[in-house]
């Protein structure tokens, strides 16, 4: 019947679904762009820097699905080498904006390296976790994969970027996880990050309710604990008494549990005390603002806390339907703030209503469908393991944005992909998606 | 511990899928559930409402000349951003204190108040149009300033029968309290005395707005809606201006110039005119200026003497001893010898002319307020009767006249005394006998006494509204006259008491308030107290033939004699009413007329020599 059948190979390998998925995707996001932009004072500027970025990254795209993506995996130093390189020329030569070292001038545009670098890492990762194929599930499995990611991290937290660091430990574990690794190692590590992070939080909010609390009371304890003192040791001490009862119990009760659990246990309870106290106490103001918020969203109404307020109101007032493009009061009176980068969902709940917003949801669970497609079908274990980082690497970054305009994150300054603007970050992200469609393409181990 | 690839794809799955759920979740519960709290939060944070005072009711006089009215005014009000810090409404509040004269902490604590409130604040008010232009300016620099122009109460004649108008002004707390729910705003001004708190709630009409769309930094972006104001309703007095301003023209002129004075219609009652000094501008108290604003409250006299003044009425009292005593048979013609003193059991009673009076009768009494005489008619009287006619003429009884803080006075007589469980002596009916003693009035009930006088027994309860047109088409209240009481008295009786009047003013104590062509009566007054006397005059006035058309009674606090002091401005007042100019304010205008015309035509001569300027040296 059709005569002018496309030649035989890439057209009918390609993931069409998927291609559909990104242009949806990058279409609903232009057009939120083009409304939530309208009133700031570049315009013109930003239209321009997207609509280029939006060619260049579409460029990227079929250029990355054109070559055999193994070729990444053979230049894996090399990769590994560029992302170093980069995100030690940022902090040497790059750019400061609002608080951050994380630009570089290229040509006349401003270029994040970060998000470049978190794909890389991926790439690299999945080498190393491809030729670890054997002892997936050793525990030196683990670590060396972490340590190789925390170069790279700590490169991006020197900018300071928290929030671009923080997507590395989730992309880390779901590639782990998806390699082999041991589930209970996992959890340690991911224990260990988790109990990191809930620590500041505690602190803060303990800080926020009870400021004063005695030092009988559990605020005043963890309060004097988050002061590195004696309370700190003894919580360090009881850990480890505590575990020591535990292994006695256990072997009294002859259940068959490793002694190293027994060991680890109190190690990384320690260790992730420790660093969230460490991390508690380098918190920019900030980044306390926003552990503030999140804990408690009445006590400051002008930092964090309105930028909360005010997207959750945005997307309620949406309601079913939307307010309409360029109609929605939060975003077009300046009540949201960030409203084209950050919080674009925001203005796309506001503007476009629960339609709207869902339909950008059910995009990226399209999208994030076929990434899984992607890497069960993938035609070796590489390829498997890339698409299953991005995938992690993508739920996280989205969930984090969209829970952080709907109020169940915290505030974290990190984009939505594909949605918000900002010229590298569309254009890293369309590489990294034509990585997958490159995956997909190429499932038959035949091309 | 081996799992399947597969199988951990499948977990990586439902992890990603039980995220999108939850999100998902959310959204329908912020966009579909709790849809209309947000909506409202978003309205709100857009919207501000300004609003705008109404036009209040206007007074008009008797005649239709506006006693209050309104004008345009200019309203400066800060509408606050959304995330403004406080470093930067210092600036604004630095600038606003140097444009407005006022302190920058108080309007820091105006502008922050209403950062966290979220909700429009007035700076100043009745700014006039040139401060307004400077402020305008500013609209341009700081974002959340704007100027909105309002009706603003104002009072054409100033200082005019300030007491019985009233003024305007804030709200007290308890105030506020009481009329939270009838639509008033915490920044309302009330009607605080007089007339305007009597007629507030007609007054008032209903505030508009604008309700305003602005943005993040409290910009005006448009207007979503305009709330129309309702005008109050008009209220049309019995007053007649030209007799409050020489009533008050005359008090303040007067040799204290503390005192009062109340005019009233015989014929029905109607309040012609009801001065109480000192008085106040009640402009000067809705000043743009907080300060000046504040001095002129707290410097305010809201005393009202005509009404809440309880004073002995003095020889005013013995027209109403008079009738009592024809009432109870005594001869006008009976005459008593005044050696300038009476003698009651060894206790000497003066009287006001030590010289003595000689032989007196009945007009000679009146005319020269002979005290001996009228000792000899109470004494034939008897105290009871003259204390009857007290009450007839509404003494010791409030007159109703609906304002705040009237007095009733004080009764004297054997019966009041009874009652308080004391004894009433002949020496009481002396005292009695001439005005003095426990006896005290208003200048309001002497006035109704005056009114009542001259239209031979008809006590009318007084009042000053004529109608009010009210602004939601009800049909008007039209004020009916109210007979309080009727004096019992033979027609003999009153001509005996409006002749003596009229001797009193043609040839006796109260030779100054004569005026040729109208028949006028009266009787001057001496109050005894503490200090200086308090001097009274009351009197009537008609054209010859025609019955009397306005009563008086004027009090100039210590000011002695009352033919000296209080009969001039009862004059002015009479002469007011008739539309007559006054001779003597004719004659003086004219001599200074005279000595401006010779001033200027000096001032011309010695101006010629001066050598004229070439044309570009003007200006």
């Amino acid at each position: 019947m059709n005569s002018t059948r496309t030649p035989p190979g890439l057209s009918s390998r390609v993931d069409w679904t998927f291609i559909a998925a990104v242009v949806g995707l990058v279409a609903t996001g232009t057009v939120a762009m083009l409304s939530a932009a309208s009133t700031t004072l570049f315009y013109q500027s930003i239209l321009q820097k997207h609509f280029i970025a939006l060619a260049l990254g579409s460029s990227l795209f079929v250029l990355t699905l054109a070559f055999n993506y193994q070729i990444f995996q053979d230049q894996a130093k090399i990769l590994y080498g560029v992302a170093i390189a980069l995100m030690a020329a940022v902090l040497v030569l790059g750019r400061s904006a609002r608080g951050h070292r994380a630009w570089l001038r290229l040509a006349g545009f401003s270029f994040q390296p970060a998000e470049l670098a978190r794909v890389l890492v991926v790439l690299v990762l999945a080498d190393y976790l491809d030729r670890r194929a054997r002892r997936a599930g050793d525990f030196s499995t683990v670590l060396t994969a972490l340590a190789i990611a925390t170069p790279i991290v700590l490169l991006i937290l020197k900018q300071p970027d928290f929030s671009t660091a923080l997507t590395f430990l989730p992309t880390i574990t779901g590639m782990l996880f998806c390699a082999g690794a041991d589930i209970f190692q996992l959890l340690f590590v991911f224990g260990y990050g988790a109990l990191a992070l809930a620590v500041p939080l505690v602190i803060t909010l303990c800080q926020v309710r009870y400021p004063g609390a005695p030092s009988g009371t559990l605020p005043g304890f963890i309060l004097a604990a988050s002061r590195l003192g004696w309370a700190t040791l003894t919580t360090v001490v009881a850990f480890a008494a505590v575990s020591a009862a535990v292994w006695r119990a256990a072997t009294w009760m002859r259940l068959q549990i490793k002694p190293l659990a027994f060991v680890a246990a109190p190690v990384i309870l320690s260790g992730a005390l420790l660093t969230g106290i460490v991390v508690n106490r380098s918190m920019k103001s900030y980044q306390r603002n926003r552990f503030v918020a999140f804990v408690a969203p009445r006590s400051d109404t002008q930092g964090a806390a309105y930028n909360v307020i005010q997207s959750k109101v945005a997307i309620g007032s949406g309601g079913l339907w939307g307010q309409g493009l360029f109609s929605g009061t939060q975003s077009q009176l300046g009540f949201l703030p960030e409203r084209h980068t950050d919080f674009i969902f925001a203005n796309v709940g506001e503007e476009m209503g629960f339609w709207g917003a869902g339909l950008i949801l059910g995009l990226y669970f399209l999208l994030l469908w076929r990434v899984v497609t992607a890497a069960r079908l993938a035609r070796d274990r590489y390829g498997y393991l890339v698409c299953a980082g991005l995938a992690s690497m993508f739920a996280f970054v989205v969930t984090l944005n969209v829970g952080m305009c709907v109020g169940l994150m915290p505030v974290a300054g990190i984009p939505l992909p594909l949605i918000s603007y900002g010229g590298s970050s569309l254009i890293i992200n369309l590489f990294s998606l034509g990585i997958v469609a490159n995956v997909y393409a190429r499932r038959y181990a035949l091309l | 511990m081996k799992i399947d690839s597969r199988e951990r794809l499948n977990v990586l799955w439902w992890a990603i899928a039980g995220a999108g759920v939850v999100l998902g979740l959310r959204l329908a519960q912020l966009q579909i559930l709790d849809v209309a709290f947000y909506r409202e939060a978003a309205e709100r944070n857009r919207s501000q409402i300004i609003y705008q005072s109404a036009p209040r009711g206007r007074f008009y006089d008797r005649h239709g000349d506006v006693i209050a009215e309104n004008q345009g005014a200019f309203t400066l009000i800060f509408l606050p951003g959304k995330n403004q810090a406080r470093r930067e409404l210092e600036p604004l509040a630095r600038e606003l204190a140097r444009q407005l004269g006022r302190d920058p902490d108080e309007i820091l604590e105006t502008l922050e108040q209403s950062e966290r409130e979220q909700s429009a604040a007035r700076l100043a008010e009745n700014l006039p149009q040139v401060t307004a232009f400077q402020l305008w300016e500013l609209k341009t620099i700081y974002p959340g300033i704007a100027l909105i122009e309002e009706a603003r109460r104002y009072y054409p004649h100033g200082r005019f029968a300030s007491h019985l108008i009233g003024y305007m002004g804030r709200m007290n707390p308890r105030e506020w309290r009481d009329r939270k729910a009838k639509g008033y705003r915490a920044d309302s001004r009330i009607g605080k005395l007089g007339l305007e708190a009597l007629f507030e709630d007609e007054l008032r009409g209903r505030d508009g707005g604008r309700r305003m769309e602005v943005d993040a930094q409290g910009r005006i972006k448009r207007e979503l809606e305009s709330i129309p104001w309702e005008a109050g309703s008009n209220v049309h007095l019995t007053i007649d201006s030209s007799i409050q301003r020489a009533a008050d023209d005359g008090l303040r002129a007067s040799v204290t110039g503390r005192g009062a004075a109340v005019a009233i219609d015989p014929r029905n009652g109607d309040i012609l005119a009801m001065s109480s000094q000192p008085d106040f501008d009640p402009n000067a108290l809705l000043a743009a200026d907080p300060g000046e604003a504040q001095r002129s409250v707290a410097a305010l006299p809201e005393f009202n003497n005509a009404i809440a003044g309880a004073y002995p009425p003095g020889s005013t009292f013995k027209p109403i001893v008079g009738l009592a005593a024809f009432a109870a048979g005594v001869s006008p013609l009976e005459s008593f010898f005044c050696p300038g003193y009476f003698d009651l059991g060894g206790h000497t009673f003066h009287c006001w002319d030590r010289k003595g009076h000689g032989r007196v009768d009945w007009f000679k009494g009146l005319a020269q307020s002979c005290d001996v005489y009228f000792y000899n008619l109470g004494l034939k009287t008897g105290a009871a009767e003259i204390e009857r006619y007290e009450k007839l003429f509404g003494l010791g009884a409030r007159t109703n006249v609906a304002l705040r803080g009237e007095k009733s006075g004080h009764l004297f007589g054997p019966e009041t005394r009874r009652k308080a469980g004391r004894g009433w002596y002949d020496g009481d009916t002396l005292n009695l006998s001439i005005g003095q003693g426990e006896l005290t009035v208003t200048p309001l009930q002497l006035a109704v006494v005056a009114a009542a006088l001259a239209n031979r027994g008809t006590v009318w309860r007084p009042h000053f509204t004529r109608k009010i047109v009210y602004a939601d088409g009800r049909p008007d209240f039209v004020q009916s006259p109210e007979k309080l009481s009727e004096i019992p008295a033979t027609d003999a009786a009153w001509d005996l008491v409006q002749r003596g009047l009229e001797i009193v003013v043609s040839s006796g104590t109260g030779m100054s308030a004569r005026i040729p062509g109208l028949v006028v009566a009266g009787k001057t007054g001496t109050a005894q107290n503490s200090g200086v006397d308090h001097a009274w005059f009351i009197a009537y006035a008609g054209r010859p033939g025609e019955p009397a058309s306005i009563a008086v009674a004027v009090l100039v606090a210590n000011g002695g004699h009352g033919g000296v002091t209080a009969a001039p401005v009862a004059r002015k007042m009479i002469l007011a009413r008739f539309g007559m100019a006054d001779p003597e304010v004719e004659r003086e205008a004219r001599l200074a007329a005279r000595a401006a015309a010779r001033a200027a035509a000096r001032a011309a001569k010695a101006a010629v020599p001066v050598p004229a300027l070439p044309a570009g040296a003007v200006r």
